[in-house]
């Protein structure tokens, strides 16, 4: 019996993402240039929560722009771009982490402060705030693997027929492969709190 | 705690439900498991507030100006090859031609040794880094990512 729901037809791009890329591929360069602006933010934020480095992050996301442009005749403009952004982005990082030790920055230089904005309930923003901040933290502790895997997920919204997509695995394989990183994070999460002092 | 359900139910079923991806069927299965199974419904709490938690998180991000200032990554990066290359081979010259008026100079052994054991040492440090990277390489789990 079938689980999970079947993964294709691939989702078609946003309206107005469609636009860019048909203009951009019909040799526009003001469309080209208004979609990289588009990607940077994704590529940066993609390549900050692999890194965990804003500096790294930043190389890479830039990087990941210039390889889009560059192989851009491989790209089928009838599917949506994200995907295949990401999975440039995540080929960025892995190999300049070949070059580079492992750096992540304190969760300070990294999480933006007040991330879920309620002025309304300051005392309770924080409290969420110090919550984002260990999970941002234990989502360090983990390996790549089950890392990426989360990230994709918690952070951009993937639909696992995407994950699958810049993973390169089965879509099968996305959701166990998930829930074993979701299974280990909370591990590391309620150790965490005993060790604050939360359970 | 919550390592896996005492019922046998695959746990991997729930990340399916809170995502939305289960076929209806399968979405029904976890559900009733759920009202039955306090060890799941404890995992299920768990990962939905990490969800919950995470897309919330805002990040720190460049100003716009960061995005012009960085110099382009090709350019950069063959200039600094070209200087790693040139300054390689510059190294390889000097040190062999250094070596060569040594051994055959009339300077005395305790000069020879000092410099040929000095030497030695760079070399020999030289191939323990390679060595270290050459097994970083092999271990490395995004080596057979292709671009």
């Amino acid at each position: 019996m079938a689980l999970i729901e079947p993964p294709i037809p691939p989702a078609p791009p946003e309206p107005e993402e469609a636009v860019l890329l048909r203009a951009a591929f019909a040799g526009d360069a003001g469309a080209w240039e208004a979609l990289l602006r588009r990607c940077r933010r994704t590529a940066y934020l993609f390549a900050l929560q692999l890194t965990g480095d804003p500096d790294e992050a930043l190389d890479a996301a830039q990087e990941s722009l210039l390889r889009l442009f560059r192989h851009r005749g491989r790209f089928d403009p009838a599917r949506p771009l994200r995907p295949w952004l990401l999975k440039i982005v995540r080929n960025t990082v892995a190999d300049s982490r070949r070059r580079d030790a492992v750096r992540r920055r304190a969760a300070e230089t990294v999480l933006a402060a007040g991330g879920g904005r309620s002025p309304e309930d300051p005392h309770g923003e924080a409290e969420r705030q110090e919550t984002r901040r260990m999970v941002w933290e234990a989502l360090g502790e983990l390996d790549a693997a089950a890392r990426e895997i989360l990230i994709l997920r918690e952070y951009h919204d993937l639909p696992y027929r995407e994950i699958a997509e810049v993973l390169g695995i089965p879509v099968g394989t996305v959701m166990s492969r998930l829930h074993a990183a979701r299974a280990l994070m909370a591990r590391h999460l309620r150790r965490r709190m005993k060790g604050v002092g939360h359970a | 705690m919550h390592e896996s359900c005492p019922r046998g139910f695959d746990q991997a079923l729930l990340s399916g439900h809170l995502d939305g991806e289960l076929t209806q069927a399968a979405d029904q299965r976890v559900r009733l498991h759920l009202e039955e199974c306090p060890a799941c419904r404890a995992l299920f709490d768990q990962i939905r507030s990490v969800k919950e938690t995470a897309m919330s998180t805002q990040f720190n991000e460049p100003r716009e100006e960061q995005w012009t200032e960085r110099p382009a990554g090709p350019v950069s990066a063959a200039t600094r090859f070209t200087g790693w290359f040139l300054a390689i081979v510059w190294a390889l010259a000097l040190s062999g031609y250094a070596l060569w008026q040594v051994a055959t100079g009339p300077e005395g052994l305790a000069v020879k040794l000092l410099v040929f054991g000095g030497l030695t040492g760079v070399v020999l440090l030289g191939i323990s880094i390679l060595m270290d990277r050459l097994g970083e390489a092999r271990s490395d789990r995004y080596r057979e990512v292709k671009k």
